[in-house]
C-alpha cells in the first residue's frame, strides 16, 4: 500500500540530495560565522575588550545549537530505511 | 534462524562497520558524516570562544604595579634603544628608547602580529618589526604599516635623579 512518505518520494526523487546539500550550505555558513567571530574574539580580548568576547561567545553558542538542531533533519542513509529497523 | 541472521551484512555491529576491510570503504567520507563533522567542528568553535571568556573573567590583565627601575639615564645616548624585563606573573620584554634630549619611551617589545621582538631604527625613527615588516611609530607606538593589528603596549617613563623608571600609563583613553 502506498503512503503519503513513498509518493513523496517517488514523485520528488531528487528531494533528499537537495535537502542534504542545503544542510551542509547552512552548516558551512554558521561554521564560517563562527571562525570570524572567534578571530574576532582573540583579537579583541588581547585589548581587555571583555563585552566583545561575551557578545561573539553567545553568538557562536546559538550558532552551535543551530547546528546540531539542523543535523536532525539530515536524510535517512538508504541501506538503513531498507532493512528492519530497531 | 538467528544463526543465519548473524552472517547478515545489517547484523555488523555499529563500531565494527567502522573498519570495514575494502580500502575504498575505509577511505570513503559520505555527506552525511561530513555534515556530522560540521557539526561537530560548530560546537568547538562554541567551545573556544567560551573559553576567551572565560580566560578573560578569570585571569584579567592586571595593570603594571609601581614604578620599576630600567638603568641610569647617562647609559642610553640619545637615539639609542636600550632592551630591558620585567617580571610578573610572565616576563614581559620591554624596550626603552631616548627618542631626544629628554625624550624617552617604553614598548612592549612583542610584536602585536605574531610577537616578534620589535626594534627602534635610528635612521627610520621608527619602530620597525623584522617579521613581516611592520612599522610602529616610535612616539605613540601606533601602527604605521604592515601586518600588526593593534599598537605596542606603552609604559610612561620618568627620570628621577638621573635615573629611568617605568610605570603603567594613567588610563585615559577606554576602548
Ligand atoms: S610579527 Fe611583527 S609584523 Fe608579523
Amino acid at each position: 500500500m502506498s503512503d503519503f512518505r513513498r509518493s513523496q518520494n517517488e514523485a520528488h526523487p531528487n528531494k533528499t540530495n537537495t535537502l542534504m546539500l542545503a544542510i551542509i550550505m547552512l552548516l558551512i555558513l554558521f561554521v564560517g560565522i563562527q571562525i570570524w567571530f572567534l578571530f574576532g574574539a582573540l583579537n579583541n580580548a588581547l585589548q581587555d575588550n571583555i563585552y566583545f568576547a561575551l557578545t561573539t561567545f553567545i553568538g557562536s553558542f546559538l550558532l552551535a545549537l543551530a547546528s546540531f538542531w539542523l543535523l536532525r533533519y539530515l536524510p535517512d542513509p538508504l541501506k538503513k530505511s531498507r532493512g528492519k529497523r530497531k | 534462524m538467528a544463526k543465519k541472521e548473524s552472517h547478515d551484512r545489517s547484523e555488523i555491529p555499529a563500531w565494527k562497520s567502522d573498519f570495514p576491510i575494502s580500502e575504498e570503504q575505509a577511505t570513503h567520507v559520505n555527506r552525511r558524516e561530513f555534515a556530522k563533522f560540521l557539526g561537530l567542528l560548530s560546537g568547538a568553535l562554541a567551545l573556544g570562544n567560551g573559553v576567551i571568556v572565560i580566560r578573560a573573567l578569570a585571569f584579567p590583565s592586571k595593570p603594571l604595579e609601581g614604578e620599576h627601575f630600567v638603568c641610569n639615564a647617562d647609559e642610553v645616548a640619545v637615539g639609542e634603544m636600550f632592551q630591558f624585563e620585567i617580571r610578573g606573573n610572565e616576563i614581559i620584554p620591554y624596550i626603552l628608547i631616548h627618542l631626544e634630549e629628554g625624550e624617552w619611551r617604553a614598548f612592549e617589545q612583542k610584536c602585536t602580529h605574531l610577537t616578534c621582538a620589535v626594534r627602534y631604527r635610528e635612521d627610520l625613527g621608527k619602530i620597525e618589526c623584522p617579521c613581516h615588516h611592520g612599522f610602529f611609530s616610535a612616539d605613540t607606538g601606533e601602527v604605521l604599516q604592515g601586518p600588526p593589528p593593534r599598537s605596542l603596549p606603552r609604559l610612561e617613563v620618568v627620570i628621577k635623579e638621573g635615573k629611568v623608571y617605568v610605570r603603567e600609563e594613567k588610563q585615559d583613553k577606554t576602548v
